[in-house]
């Protein structure tokens, strides 16, 4: 078992009232599994993918995560979990334009001390394993929509992390460049074993997974 | 158009609201400095401008050969005065002035009173010829024309008199002239020169009545002609002089000084009895300094307007697409930093009147802010606006008017590099301004350290100077010596003319009468005791004799180190040779040098001497244990029971002292102010720019966060930058610094070495302060949740 959520809810206080982002959300997660959660717009989708990333807190209910209970870490230790085991992949890629190709895949393993030559060896491989070792010294604003999402999918990678969460990885793509991000999903996920979770609006990029989550205001169903 | 452009201005002050603050909280205070030494100033350039003749009066100046070269002296002769006003043509009155005593203090006696006055000069008639001083009693023609007459102030007048009509009544003062009250006048203004309590009929006395072409002590004033040619009225004063003195006896030659320059171009002439001088190099400094506040809260301004010119771009870009023209756009940004300079110039003016007080008191002032409602400072207001206005807004309109629309509509747009690179210029001048400044103000408190701790070849501590000029005779002197020695606490009495700290007669010294060569030399009349009192150390040979007889010519004398080194003896070799101070003198003591002037000076030759001429004014007492007020109240009644009819005026020896270094000390108390404004507004630049970075790369930060980024890191990371920037101000400042207060290290003859450890503080209080200011931003930035910082998408 990957990660297990149970009876989570999160809400926000508004004007006296709880507005509820995640209802009573119960999810297991097992390694290799590749997942989508798809469902309308404002129905908690990245709500729940940030959650499942410990990027944002909820309010009740239980998380663990490898045998961990996230909801009773310190942020300090969240922040190491995340660090070491999961990826994430942005809609708006995220890439940090004033470092080259290079230099934004590299970032991840500074942050996890690893050592320089370590680091080059990684990234050489990264890049030639996606075929963008002739951008490597380009910045983002150069590169098309595409190429910045293969980048971002290569960063979330080099960490070697055991879960991957994207947000709608596809949804600034053309549906070329979205088949073959997914096609790149799919070969991770059944070659390397790598946990996705990825949220889309796309029955077609849906398909790739193996299960598909739907939510409807915050509630699975 | 215009009224839109304004609605835009004022919407965008609301909403960017930390900006607007850090804007007009810097530019107010930058303003309000600026205000403050305006006034400052213009009250030193109106000095003596009130007089109707203002534009023709003159001071008389001498020129002689000092130790140190040329120097200039605000006092001349007495002959000169009644002279000039014969023999030179373009003179229409000359007035001499002498401060009782020459500089010293006056012992009044008035309706069976005693007081101390020291204001009071004695003066020709003619003074009130050449100023208009109004009278409130009795009138300024012919009030001195009679010897024994005086006029007082009105604030005088009151003092002595109370109530009662002081015209007519008398008054002595030293126990020896009786002056008749023929005038009060209204006291002077703050801005005149000139600034008695009583004037005196000169020719009361015999310095007045029998002038002579030495004794050059006399402040003398004259009124010439209108459209006198100065240059010319010049060569007449030496051909007057020529009539009178032969040419190989001429020490001196004379020159006249504008009464408006006077205020603030004498710091540099020697003897002139006014205490209201100014300096036109502290106004000088000061103007730099204000101008330097103005310039880090303009520079501010700048900043963080340009910084912000991402967000504004946007709002250029579609403006120019809608065909606004680049002229329009300046116009549009001149408009909101014409708002936020309106806005803070007007929070300066309130500062300014907040703050008046304390620049009062720190400067020793006596300003108002009632010229701020004058119309023509309103003018000048207007164009302060205007010029602050002109800079502030000339990078930042310039900058993003010329934006091309093309370029900042794609989204992402790429700062330019230029940008940036002026921006952290901007800091680094701020930084590097501030750090010269901390730098100065800590050295400058070394430099006062220095001068307090300073081994000054004698113990100015614990010795009182008591004023004895009302007591008359020998024998009461003798007999105040002997009372004050019979005090427990009293450890030794000396009376002298002067002390340590204090001007004396100057002579000149030499081996043999007939020597071409000279040197000059401070003379102090006194008695054996003086080593005892003063702590000085004897070299040589002994002190003065204790007893000398009353028809004894003989002059012994105790020289400085300093003294017999010129005249080339060992201090043993000295003893008994017999060398010329305007007399024959016997050697019979040598002492170490001591300093007998201001620290600014090196140390001159000095006698202690025991001829008669002139008058010893006061007792030395040194005390054994510090004295309190029991202490002084026993000197006190001492010196009643010897002189019932005098008033009692002390001074201690080290305050005295201390007063050498007024100028330096306010000058170090304005200094650390100004310093610390600067620095202030320099951080509060820092805090907005740390801020607006903090939210630029917000989205950056979001994203390191999420790869695994810790907020320390982040917080580092921030920092970095500005710190780095800091540095480089420092390389920047310290050359400027050294170079600055090596300067004004030169200014004393002893003084500080420049140390190490005064830029390594300045350096680490500015990158502490900088770091402290970025510090709050960053670790704002880096707590900051990355999930919200990345929707905003
Ligand atoms: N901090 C918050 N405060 C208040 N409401 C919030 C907050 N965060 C999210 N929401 C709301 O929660 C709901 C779910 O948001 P979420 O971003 O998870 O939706 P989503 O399913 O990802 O939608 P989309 O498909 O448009 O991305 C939305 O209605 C959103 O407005
Ligand atoms: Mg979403």
């Amino acid at each position: 078992m990957l990660l297990q959520l149970r009876n989570v809810f999160k809400w926000v206080q508004q004007g006296g009232q709880r507005i509820f982002l995640l209802k009573d959300i119960n999810l297991e997660v097992a390694e290799g599994e590749f997942i989508s959660i798809m469902g309308p717009s404002g129905s908690g989708k990245s709500t729940l993918l940030n959650v499942i990333g410990m990027l944002d807190t909820f309010d009740e209910g239980e998380y663990d995560f490898l045998s961990e209970s996230v909801h009773t870490l310190k942020e300090k230790y969240r922040s190491n979990l995340y660090k070491e085991y999961i990826g994430f992949v942005f809609q708006s890629y995220h890439l940090l334009d004033d470092l080259t190709v290079e230099e934004n895949l590299e970032m991840p393993l500074l942050y996890k001390k690893i050592k320089g030559s370590e680091r080059k060896a990684l990234v050489a491989d990264m890049l030639d394993r996606f075929n963008i070792v002739g951008k490597k010294d380009l910045f983002p604003t150069q590169l098309s929509g595409g190429q910045q999402q293969l980048v971002g999918v290569a960063r979330a990678l080099i960490g070697k992390p055991k879960l991957i969460l994207a947000d709608e990885p596809t949804g600034n793509l053309n549906s070329q460049q979205s088949e073959e991000i997914m096609q790149l999903f799919k070969k991770l996920n059944e070659e390397e074993g790598v946990t996705i979770i990825q949220v889309t609006h796309s029955e077609k990029n849906a398909e790739y997974g193996s299960r598909i989550i739907n939510l409807l205001d915050g509630r699975k169903i | 158009m215009f009224k839109n452009h304004l609605k835009i201005a004022w919407r965008n002050l609301k909403v960017n609201r930390l900006f607007s603050v850090v804007n007009i909280l810097g530019l107010s205070i930058g303003l309000a400095v600026t205000l403050i030494l305006f006034i400052f100033i213009r009250h030193e350039q109106s000095f003596d401008t009130m007089y109707t003749n203002a534009d023709n009066i003159q001071r008389v100046l001498l020129h002689t050969d000092g130790d140190n070269g040329q120097e200039i002296w605000a006092t001349v002769p007495p002959s000169l005065g009644p002279t000039m006003m014969i023999d030179v043509a373009n003179v229409e009155y000359a007035a001499r002035t002498l401060k009782n005593d020459f500089g010293g203090t006056a012992s009044l006696r008035v309706l069976q009173q005693n007081f101390t006055e020291n204001n009071l000069f004695w003066v020709d008639a003619e003074l009130l010829h050449i100023f208009d001083i109004p009278f409130i009693k009795g009138q300024a023609k012919g009030a001195l024309d009679r010897p024994n007459t005086a006029v007082l102030s009105e604030t005088t007048a009151k003092k002595y008199f109370g109530t009662t009509d002081p015209i007519g009544k008398t008054f002595t003062v030293d126990g020896r002239y009786e002056l008749e009250v023929t005038g009060v006048y209204k006291d002077f203004a703050k801005n005149s020169t000139l600034d008695c309590n009583i004037m005196a009929s000169g020719i009361t006395t015999g310095f007045f009545k029998n002038p002579s072409w030495n004794n050059a002590s006399f402040e003398t004033y004259c009124l010439l002609k209108p459209n006198t040619d100065l240059a010319s009225t010049e060569l007449q004063l030496q051909e007057m002089l020529n009539k009178n003195m032969e040419k190989e006896n001429q020490w001196y030659t004379f020159s006249l000084q504008p009464m408006k320059d006077v205020h603030l171009y004498s710091s540099g002439y020697d003897n002139a009895y006014a205490s209201r001088i100014g300096d036109i190099k502290e106004v000088r400094n000061l103007i730099y300094l204000a101008l330097l506040i103005l310039l880090i809260a303009c520079i501010n301004y700048m900043n963080l307007t340009t910084a912000r010119s991402q967000k504004r771009a946007k709002e250029v870009g579609i403006s120019k697409t809608l065909g606004s023209s680049s002229s329009s756009l300046v116009l549009r940004f001149y408009m909101e930093t014409g708002l936020v300079t309106l806005i803070s110039l007007v929070i300066g003016a309130l500062l300014t009147s907040a703050a008046m007080p304390i620049f009062n008191a720190i400067t020793g002032q006596d300003l108002s802010t009632d010229l701020l409602l004058n119309f023509e400072f309103l003018i000048s207001l207007l164009a302060i606006w205007l010029v602050v206005t002109l800079i502030s807004g000339l990078y930042p309109a310039l900058y993003l008017s010329q934006f091309k629309p093309v370029i900042v509509l794609k989204s992402s747009i790429v700062q330019s590099k230029g940008n940036i690179f002026i921006r952290k210029g901007l800091v680094v001048f701020q930084f590097a301004a501030s750090v010269v400044l901390i730098v100065g103000v800590l050295m400058i408190s070394e430099q006062m350290d220095f001068i307090r701790n300073q081994k000054l070849g004698f113990d100015a501590e614990n010795v009182v100077a008591i004023s004895i000029n009302g007591i008359k005779g020998t024998e009461k002197k003798d007999a105040l010596v002997s009372e004050l020695k019979g005090l427990g606490n009293v450890s030794s009495v000396s009376l002298a003319q002067g002390f340590p700290g204090m001007e004396v007669s100057g002579r000149s010294l030499s081996r043999n009468d007939d020597d071409k060569e000279s040197l000059n030399i401070q003379t102090n009349v006194t008695d054996a005791s003086v080593i005892d009192v003063l702590q000085l150390k004897l070299l040589a040979g002994r002190s003065l004799p204790i007893f000398k007889q009353e028809k004894d010519t003989l002059v012994e004398v105790v020289l400085n180190k300093k003294a017999v080194d010129y005249l080339g003896y060992t201090p043993e070799e000295a003893i008994g040779k017999t060398i010329f101070i305007s007399v024959p003198n016997t050697i019979v003591g040598v002492v170490d040098d001591f300093n007998f002037a201001s620290l600014h000076e090196p140390i001159g030759a000095y006698a202690f001497h025991n001829n008669t001429g002139e008058r010893k004014s006061f007792a030395l007492v040194r005390y054994k244990i510090a004295a309190n007020s029991t202490t002084i109240d026993q000197l006190e009644t001492v010196f009643k029971n010897v002189a019932p009819n005098t008033a009692f005026e002390y001074s201690f020896l080290d305050n005295n002292l201390e007063k050498l270094y007024v100028r330096e000390r306010r000058a170090a108390k304005v200094g650390f102010v100004f310093s610390m404004l600067a620095i202030f507004i320099a951080c509060l630049g820092l805090f907005g720019l740390a801020a607006f970075m903090g939210e630029q790369r917000k989205k950056e930060i979001g994203i390191r966060k999420v790869l695994g980024a810790s907020i320390m890191g982040i917080t580092q990371m921030l920092s970095k930058d500005f710190v780095k920037l800091v540095f480089i101000a420092m390389l920047i400042a310290f050359p400027v610094a050294y170079w600055l207060m090596d300067k004004w290290l030169s200014n004393f003859a002893f003084h500080v070495d420049m140390s190490y450890s005064v830029f390594i503080i300045a350096g680490i209080s500015a990158l502490v302060i900088a770091l402290f200011t970025i510090s709050f931003q960053s670790v704002k930035a880096a707590l900051s949740n990355p999930i919200k910082s990345l929707r905003a998408e």
